[in-house]
């Protein structure tokens, strides 16, 4: 905590190349603010986010991550986004679950020409990471009280 | 009930409605029963029926080819049916052989209520609601709830609503729930910190053996996500942090699949509570999306299926 | 010279004697689930409960999963750092007879066939210390195996129940020498012998699985491509891998880097002849029906290994039994072998 000042955390971004990817591209060029701590991969759907990537950033360490689509009824492909929702919702309650901060996983839909939504989803989002800090859950020096099984 | 099911299956085999039998027969350990995967008429005289017939049957439908003559307790039954959901069989090749299920016993409570091994005891017997365990000579009761399996006091379909044959009279579900989720329970009131670092010390026993994927009906993919390689999502080493990202991204590729049947946990030989993951997945399904896995063979598969308005409250 | 015994109120004092000189890993319970583990000081109440381990002790010398070593990607090459070595011997509390035996099952492959420096360097420091089995599971058929609940072959010490002690053999010049620096022991009376030659017969009697053998080698063989039989031994398993993970003479290992930007762990972890991928190769998997894969796990054990090291990798200990979520069971298909397949068709 006493480290916060200098901390930045890092998000990865999962945004539709129709809508979320073009949001953000509207808000840097309307000179929109928003904190770089957002590192965006285009994705052809909110739905192509497979809970596994949601984990597997997690693991790689990213602080957090954001998954943002269409608005509900403007997926390019008609349906993606309404499936997307109902994956994202289950992993999203079932990491709280287990024990993963909520504001490690964030989903929003922002269209292309929400560029000011996009600027205030990721200052949102960045500020809820910096308030739970840095992601430790999968560090190894967590692991204690165990006993060893097999030889040390 | 046993010999009707033995006359019901030797004719389906007969009269060539089906191709196999799959039910139980009895097994080489005290209170053990083991499926019985057949198509010789003969075999169908060793099916059995008791409170041990733990196994979910469903499991081997995927992976035989042929009609199928099924035995299926409630749970077993709707697996079947999320199997149907899937596209994963057709209904018309499976022939139900319905169980109407009291409970199965869970050897574990049993062990402990009684203070020594499954293998020391003389004797199990259920008889309404009291179980009689009998233990050097002597006999010790326990009410049956102490006695069943987690997930057994929770069940919604003790008997198959979609069968063929009825193998006996249907008897009312006999929820407990409290006791049933209680682990559940007690992980919620625990810090998420304390929650995760739970998991990661079940999570260091696992050994990567599969059992709870394996055993699991719902886990039928023809290449689990584990065993990829380009790009290697997990190691295949049994380091915690990638068993519990197995563990995971299973419960969250079998959600509304999922039926509660609680083999996972059953055959898991290190004992990893796997079952308090797939209940909470089953109650957050239920919870936001209303859906039941397995109670109704026409409904679409959770994940192809959407209402225009739900779980919006999680999205910013 | 006379055996010694111990009494059992005094078995905390005797471990914590040999930690002075001994990593001592004993049975311990982590959520209902027996291993051996590092012991903790003061719980010795694993002598009441204690049957047998879920996890067998082969884990100690080769475990789940362990870092062969860590590596560096630099200008020149790679720059490799092997593990850190041992700072203890180990000293193994209360193996039973079946795994010890496994043991040196074990060691045929890793010393005889290949060294293994891995297994080897962690094998050869360590120190088995035998608990006769009082009472065997219902499962067990050590006594087939060449084997018995109490037998002394394998371990460097065996310690028989004879009521409030324990007397103990010494098996090997290792077990002996420990010994003669072990305080605190008591000698053995003819009456303590006499006791413990009783609780041998008692044990050895309590095993009343029983799997007959003989000519299995050659069954197997005359049955190898009887499709039908090993199609319907293999029907009710699920693939998983806890007959051959937790099986104490099973040493299938894969191995695998991994690697974040320049810098690497190469791992070994326990592998399962059961799982399809096993046998996985880029044109053709030989082993991908689910038969082919039960076939080779049982003469693997029964037919493969009495060739080249004549004795089968079996002992008896029935965990595979135990284990198994759909009652596999081995001794049932030992005993279905056919004496002699017909020609089919």
């Amino acid at each position: 905590m006493a480290q916060q000042s200098e901390w930045e955390p890092k998000l990865l971004g999962f945004l539709c190349r129709w809508c979320s990817y073009a949001g953000a591209d509207l808000a840097g060029t309307s000179r929109k603010k928003y904190p770089a701590n957002i590192r965006a991969i285009k994705v052809p759907c909110s739905s192509r986010v497979d809970s596994l990537l949601i984990i597997k950033a997690l693991r790689l360490g990213f602080d957090g991550v954001l998954v943002s689509g269409c608005h509900p009824g403007d997926c390019h492909y008609l349906t993606g986004n309404y499936r997307a929702r109902r994956r994202i919702a289950i992993t999203k309650k079932f990491l709280e679950y287990l024990g993963v901060e909520p504001e490690r996983l964030q989903a929003s839909w922002v269209s292309a020409s929400e560029g000011g939504k996009f600027a205030e989803v990721v200052t949102e989002v960045t500020k809820g990471l910096k308030e739970v800090g840095p992601n430790q859950l999968f560090s190894e020096r967590k692991l204690d009280g165990t006993k060893t099984k097999a030889g040390s | 009930m046993e010999q009707k099911l033995r006359q019901e299956a030797k004719a389906l085999l007969e009269q060539n409605k089906v191709d196999w039998i799959i039910g139980f027969e009895p097994g080489s350990l005290k209170f053990t029963a083991t499926p019985l995967i057949t198509r010789d008429k003969n075999d169908t005289e060793r099916l059995i029926i008791n409170p041990f017939i733990v196994n979910n049957l469903a499991d081997f439908l995927t992976g035989i080819k042929g009609r199928v003559g099924i035995v299926a307790k409630g749970c077993d039954s709707r697996s079947i049916i999320s199997l149907i959901q899937d596209n994963k069989i057709v209904r018309e090749d499976v022939v139900i052989l319905a169980v109407p299920c009291p409970g199965l016993i869970d050897l574990v409570k049993i062990e402990r209520l009684a203070g020594k091994d499954r293998d020391e005891l003389d004797d199990i017997s259920r008889d309404g609601d009291k179980v009689t365990v009998t233990v050097d000579g002597q006999k010790k009761e326990f009410a049956i709830n102490q006695t069943l399996f987690d997930h057994c006091l929770a069940c919604e379909l003790p008997t198959p609503q979609e069968y063929d044959i009825l193998l006996g009279e249907p008897g009312p579900p006999a929820p407990e729930l409290e006791v049933s989720g209680q682990n559940i329970a007690k992980l919620k009131e625990a810090l998420p910190a304390e929650r995760w670092e739970f998991w990661q010390n079940e999570f260091s026993r696992c050994i990567r053996c599969y059992a709870c994927r394996n055993a699991c009906p719902a886990c039928f993919c023809q290449r689990c996500f584990v065993e990829e390689t380009e790009p290697q999502w997990v190691m295949p080493v049994p380091r915690w942090q990638d068993n519990l990202i197995f563990q995971i991204i299973r419960n969250i590729h079998v959600a509304g699949r999922c039926t509660d049947c609680g083999e996972c946990e059953r055959v898991c030989p290190v004992n990893i509570p796997l079952r308090s993951l797939a209940r909470e997945m089953y109650g957050i399904v239920d919870e936001l999306f209303s859906f039941k896995s397995g109670m109704d063979k026409e409904a679409l598969p959770l994940m192809a299926h959407y209402e225009q308005e739900e779980a919006e409250d999680l999205f910013k | 010279m006379a055996d010694k015994k111990v009494g059992k109120k005094d078995i905390a004092g005797l471990l914590e004697q040999w930690s002075q000189q001994f990593a001592v890993f004993a049975p311990s319970k982590e959520s209902g689930v027996a291993a051996m583990a590092e012991w903790d000081g003061k719980d010795i109440s694993f002598l009441d409960w204690y049957r047998n381990t879920v996890v067998p002790p082969k884990a100690i010398f080769l475990p789940p999963m362990e870092e062969l070593f860590r590596f560096q990607k630099g200008k020149e090459g790679y720059n490799i750092e092997p593990p850190p070595k041992d700072k203890h011997k180990r000293l193994i509390f209360g193996v039973r007879p079946c795994d010890a035996r496994a043991m040196a099952i074990l060691d045929m492959t890793f010393e005889q066939a290949l060294e293994d420096p891995y297994y080897l360097s962690r094998r050869k420091s360590a120190i088995l210390v035998g608990l006769g089995c009082t009472n065997p599971c219902e499962s067990c058929f050590c006594t087939s195996m060449g084997t018995s609940p109490t037998d002394q072959t394998n371990v460097d010490l065996m310690l028989i129940d004879i009521g409030d002690d324990f007397l103990i053999e010494e098996v090997t010049a290792k077990g002996k020498e420990l010994i003669a620096k072990t305080s605190g022991l008591k000698g053995a009376t003819k009456e303590d012998e006499a006791k413990a030659k009783q609780a041998k017969e008692t044990a050895y009697n309590k095993v009343t699985r029983k799997l007959d053998t003989e000519g299995i080698k050659d069954r197997l063989l005359a049955s190898f491509d009887d499709e039908e039989f090993w199609e319907k031994t293999a029907a009710k398993c699920i693939s998983c891998g806890i007959c051959t993970l937790l099986c104490p003479t099973c040493y299938c290992f894969d191995i695998n880097d991994e690697m974040v930007k320049q810098e690497g762990t190469r791992f070994r972890s326990w592998d399962s002849c059961g799982f399809p991928n096993y046998t996985k190769m880029p044109m053709e998997n030989p082993r991908q029906e689910k038969w082919r894969r039960v076939r080779q796990k049982v003469c693997h054990k029964y037919e493969f290994y009495p060739m080249t090291f004549n004795v089968i990798a079996c002992t008896g200990c029935g965990r595979c039994i135990r284990l198994c979520p759909v009652n596999w069971d081995i001794t049932q298909v030992i005993e279905s072998v056919p004496a002699r397949t017909e020609a089919k068709k």
